[in-house]
């Protein structure tokens, strides 16, 4: 009852100390003195006696006082301590390096079986996991980036200072990318070694190896460079390292999206690595999957390590560009001079400058400066070399072989394939080149097969639709309002070639102010996507006027080098510069790592498209897909972050519908660029020098040892025991306070109060 | 008509027997798309010679396919219609007076930005009034660009005809001489009178003899004139690798 009443402080010794501040303890007694001189001397009935009146006041003083003290915060506080058994730390190795098999059990299982014998024979056991950092508890997984086991030791000396431990176990392959392995083997070539290398340790220590160096058999790819990017058409380096036995000769394939591309044989000298270089002339422009790998055999510890992928961007340095015009003139002249003066750009030109009208002039052949016009060469195996065909005023009839209408639909296959096409005005274009119900028109983006008059000679200013203030192909100012103004200031053209319209899919983003076609305006400047390739009309030929014309006023030639850049840009259609654009924050990753996924939509126009419902999947290395489906905001964007789990190339393909070019694509690429894979083989002689370095209280087991470990059996530890009593909380106070103003209660009543 | 395989004078010849049938047809979009020549005007200084440049526009015509309306304008230096000309001659037979500030500004933005200005000296003289003026000229409008001979591969002397020598009514000089900014000449100085050997009277016929090759040489002339437009709206085309090796495999060029 008693220790109830003191809330089990009733027994014990211990020391009282008061917990509150001074000054709230005044300001209660304070108050305690006030309420007490009110109820002291208070008015009274005339029946209370003097001594009725001492004793309720002495009563309420009590009470108060019971509560002040109460305020105070008394608390008993008994310190003691006990002596246990020393404990037993357990450092576990928790890196990559673990995760190798030796054809049976990988090692971090190994080391999980040790540590539960251990935990099983020699309890209590405190286990940590060690890799770069030491962290509690027992290893749940192999990742960790580095070993450093000198920072391991150094924390168990830190953590357990003063104290006497029964021992130190540490279970690991021996591999230590810190310190002390650097140091230890130092010592050793240099004959220094000494116990100073190693921390002090409370215990004594024995290291368990978990792998054994005759067991190993692994052929890596240990790592793939290319630069990260490579220019179209151009060489590119591919150098790959490779680890293995020594003196073995190992088959080294390089991949790309899949396919194998071309095989060398590398012979691992007698360090076991060797390096091999492949030239690759990449033929696209996009990111593509390149793999190195070597055969994985039956006994190879590391399967994973046998394929390098890496995602190489391959970009153009120059544009290759074919510009093919039917006559000499200033619009062919002033694409030319653009053209050539664009470092980015590797320009061929052919002009026709005699057709078979003007051989009546009677000059002799020798007299002439000309070639043959190599259409044949151009329009069959030269043509996949170029990025964009420019036909300015060009009528192939005269020149094309008859028979040779291949050769258009070698120019329409090559832009459905991937290429790109400008055909620009004059009276050699359009349907007065007879290009009406030809393979051309199939891939333009207005309408072929006017008949009658096929051309409008009255100069007019194009007028920019809504389509052109957002497509970067006639962007020529910063803003919208920019854009428009430029536009409205440039020279009027001398006429246009006429047309039936768009053909589907095509935006207009230049019209004719006056002149329509069923209903609409006139194209003027008119673009369309087909297959992968992309095709621009331009219906007049006097462009070079938005040059001279805006060079007169002094304003230099800035909106016709824009606008000639962009279409440029446009017509050659970038991967990054599709409608639907998806973006890895990096093209090359490592496991674990995040990778963030941007996702951009453009309409038609490229106008920003909010809304849009994206669906599409990413598609890991074993098959598996991760869905995707995600809607765009405002600005056209969506984002997502994925962490891969697998190593090897990664593909993203998501879109709004079915078409290539509402669909967009990327590939990342996830490797394990990790030391700890890159050396694998176990280092029995570290763990051998360290044992020793520590002397009678090191051990070193083998693999194959019986886990005898080195204990010290007489290592007791203190255990403090504090145990501390609230007496503010105790019944007791409640008691108190309630006796006494109960009883002085009863008083003032006894006497007359109220 | 079976061409493929046959080679390029027999491919030429046949052409040119199918030419003789066919009708010209109509060119361009509209007339300002069609080549002309803007002769600069200078009071006192400049000489006037339309004559000699219908001509050549005509032989243009007839010998290339360029679309060229065969006309000639006079602008002063200052009229800001010169930039609808891009092709533009200054003839002259004295010393050019200093041009105003505005006009050398002018000039200096056309040839900047793609126009094409040509010096023929009438003067039948080397190195006289009129050439010390152009040269002057010159370094007021490009100060780092002195006017000099252009060599003997220059894409002006087989931009369409291949030149020996660039003749006019007179030979004073083997080599035209020029200002080139970056990979083009847009300035080119003729020393031998070009409009001279082109110029013809009222009545049609040529108005001035040439010396000393005859009509052999006013043929020539006719050549240059032809290439020096020819060059002004392919520039360096023919100094293209493709045009180069096709040139040198049919033993024009060395």
């Amino acid at each position: 009852m008693i220790d109830w009443l003191l809330a089990g402080a009733g027994a014990g010794e211990g020391t009282l100390v008061w917990t509150t501040e001074p000054w709230i303890v005044g300001l209660a007694a304070v108050l305690a003195g006030g309420a007490w001189g009110l109820a002291a001397l208070g008015p009274r009935s005339a029946r209370s006696s003097v001594g009725a009146r001492v004793l309720e006041g002495s009563l309420w003083g009590l009470a108060l006082v019971v509560l002040v003290v109460a305020v105070a915060g008394p608390e008993l506080v008994e310190e003691d301590g006990r002596e246990e058994l020393g404990k037993l730390v357990v450092l576990v190795d928790g890196s990559a390096s673990m995760s190798v098999s030796e054809g049976g059990p990988t090692r971090a299982h190994v080391a999980a079986e040790v540590v539960a014998r251990i935990r099983e024979a020699h309890a209590p056991v405190d286990v940590y996991t060690f890799d770069e950092t030491v962290r509690g508890g027992a290893p749940t997984d192999s990742l960790g980036r580095g070993t450093d086991l000198g920072v391991a030791l150094d924390v168990v000396a830190d953590r357990h200072l003063g104290q006497t431990l029964r021992g130190v176990v540490v279970v690991t392959d021996g591999i230590d990318r810190g310190a002390l392995r650097r140091d230890v083997t130092a010592a050793v070539a240099s004959e220094t070694l000494s116990t100073d290398l190693v921390p002090a340790l409370p215990g004594p220590v024995t290291f368990v190896q978990t792998a054994s160096l005759e067991d190993v058999y692994d052929v890596a790819v240990d790592d793939v460079t290319t630069g990260g990017f490579a220019f179209l058409r151009t060489p590119v380096t591919v150098r790959a390292k490779i680890r293995g036995p020594a003196g073995r000769t190992v088959p080294v394939t390089l991949s790309r999206e899949g396919r194998s591309v071309r095989s060398v044989d590398a012979t691992l000298d007698d360090d076991g690595r060797a390096e091999v270089e492949f030239q690759v002339v990449p033929r696209e422009v996009g990111r593509f999957v390149w793999e190195v790998s070597v055969p994985i055999e039956d006994r190879d510890a590391v399967p994973g390590n046998n394929v390098f992928p890496v995602v190489v961007r391959v970009v153009r340095e120059r544009t290759r560009v074919l510009q093919v015009s039917g006559s000499p003139s200033y619009d062919q002249k002033f694409l030319r001079l653009f053209l050539k003066e664009d470092p980015s750009v590797d320009l061929v030109s052919f002009f026709i400058l005699r057709t078979r009208e003007d051989f009546r002039s009677g000059w002799g052949a020798s007299e002439l400066s000309l070639i043959e016009f190599p259409y044949e060469r151009l329009f069959t195996e030269d043509l996949s070399t170029f990025d964009l065909v420019v036909l300015q005023n060009f009528n192939y009839r005269p020149y094309f072989s008859s028979g040779r209408d291949d050769l258009l639909l070698n120019i329409a296959d090559y832009v459905r394939a991937g290429g790109a096409l400008a055909m620009t005005g004059g009276d050699r274009s359009f349907d007065l080149g007879d290009y009406a119900r030809t393979p051309i028109a199939d891939v333009l983006p207005v309408e072929l097969g006017v008949t009658g008059v096929k051309t409008d000679e009255a100069p007019f200013r194009p007028q920019l639709t809504e389509q052109g203030t957002a497509h970067p192909l006639t962007r020529l100012g910063a803003t919208v309002d920019e854009t428009r103004a430029t536009w409205d200031r440039l020279p009027a053209m001398d006429g246009t070639n006429l047309n039936l319209g768009l053909t589907r899919g095509s935006a207009a983003l230049l019209v004719h102010p006056s002149l329509q076609v069923d209903g609409e305006p006139l194209p003027v400047l008119a673009v369309r996507e087909v297959g992968e390739g992309r095709t621009m009309a331009l219906a007049v030929d006097a462009s070079w006027r938005w040059s001279f014309s805006e060079a007169a006023e002094g304003r230099g030639n800035q909106a016709y080098l824009r606008f000639w850049k962009n279409a440029l840009r446009w017509l050659v259609a970038d991967p990054d510069d599709r409608r639907v654009v998806v973006a890895p924050s990096r093209e090359n990753v490592l496991l674990g790592d995040e990778v963030r996924l941007t996702i951009r939509v453009r309409d038609a126009g490229y106008g920003p498209v909010e809304g849009a419902e994206l669906v599409g999947s990413i598609e890991a290395p074993d098959g598996s897909r991760t869905p995707l489906a995600l809607v765009t905001d405002p600005s056209g964007e969506a984002a997502t972050s994925f962490a891969p789990t697998l190593r090897g190339a990664h593909r993203v393909e998501v879109g709004v519908g079915s078409r290539s070019a509402d669909r967009g694509s990327t590939v990342f690429a996830v490797s394990n660029r990790d030391p700890e894979l890159s050396e694998i083989q176990p280092d029995r002689a570290f763990l051998e020098q360290l044992a020793t370095l520590y002397g009678d209280r090191g051990r070193y087991l083998g693999p194959d040892d019986r886990v005898e470990l080195l204990l010290d059996t007489d290592a007791r530890r203190r255990v403090p025991d504090r145990r501390v009593v609230v007496l503010a909380g105790a019944p007791l106070v409640a008691v108190l306070f309630g006796l006494l103003s109960g009883a002085a209660w009863m008083v003032r009543r006894r006497s007359g109060g109220v | 008509m079976q061409r493929e395989g046959w080679s390029r004078r027999a491919l030429l010849a046949a052409l040119s027997a199918a030419a003789a049938v066919q009708p010209r047809r109509a060119r361009a979009l509209g007339a300002a798309s069609q080549v002309d020549i803007a002769e600069l005007e200078i009071p006192g200084a400049s000489v006037h010679r339309p004559a000699a440049w219908k001509r050549l526009l005509f032989e243009l015509i007839q010998t290339t396919s360029v679309e060229a309306n065969p006309e000639s304008v006079r602008l002063s230096p200052k009229d800001p219609r010169l930039f609808a000309h891009p092709f533009t001659v200054l003839v002259g037979d004295r010393a050019l007076p200093a041009l105003s500030d505005d006009g050398v500004e002018q000039l200096r933005r056309f040839v900047s930005y793609g126009g094409f200005l040509v010096f023929d000296d009438a003067s039948g003289s080397r190195d006289g009034p009129f050439a010390q003026s152009v040269r002057a000229l010159c370094r007021q409008l490009f100060p780092t660009r002195p006017m000099a001979p252009l060599p003997g591969d220059h894409s002006l002397y087989r931009a369409f005809f291949l030149l020996d020598r660039p003749v006019g009514r007179v030979v004073v000089s083997e080599v035209l001489e020029g200002v080139t900014l970056g990979p083009v000449t847009p300035i080119v100085y003729c020393p031998n009178d070009l409009s001279g050997a082109l110029h013809r009277g009222e009545d049609g016929r040529d108005r001035y003899p040439v010396v000393p090759g005859g009509d052999r040489q006013r043929r020539e002339a006719v050549k240059l004139g032809v290439n020096l437009v020819m060059y002004s709206l392919t520039s360096n085309y023919k100094h293209d690798q493709a045009h180069v090796v096709e040139l040198m495999r049919d033993g024009k060029l060395e």
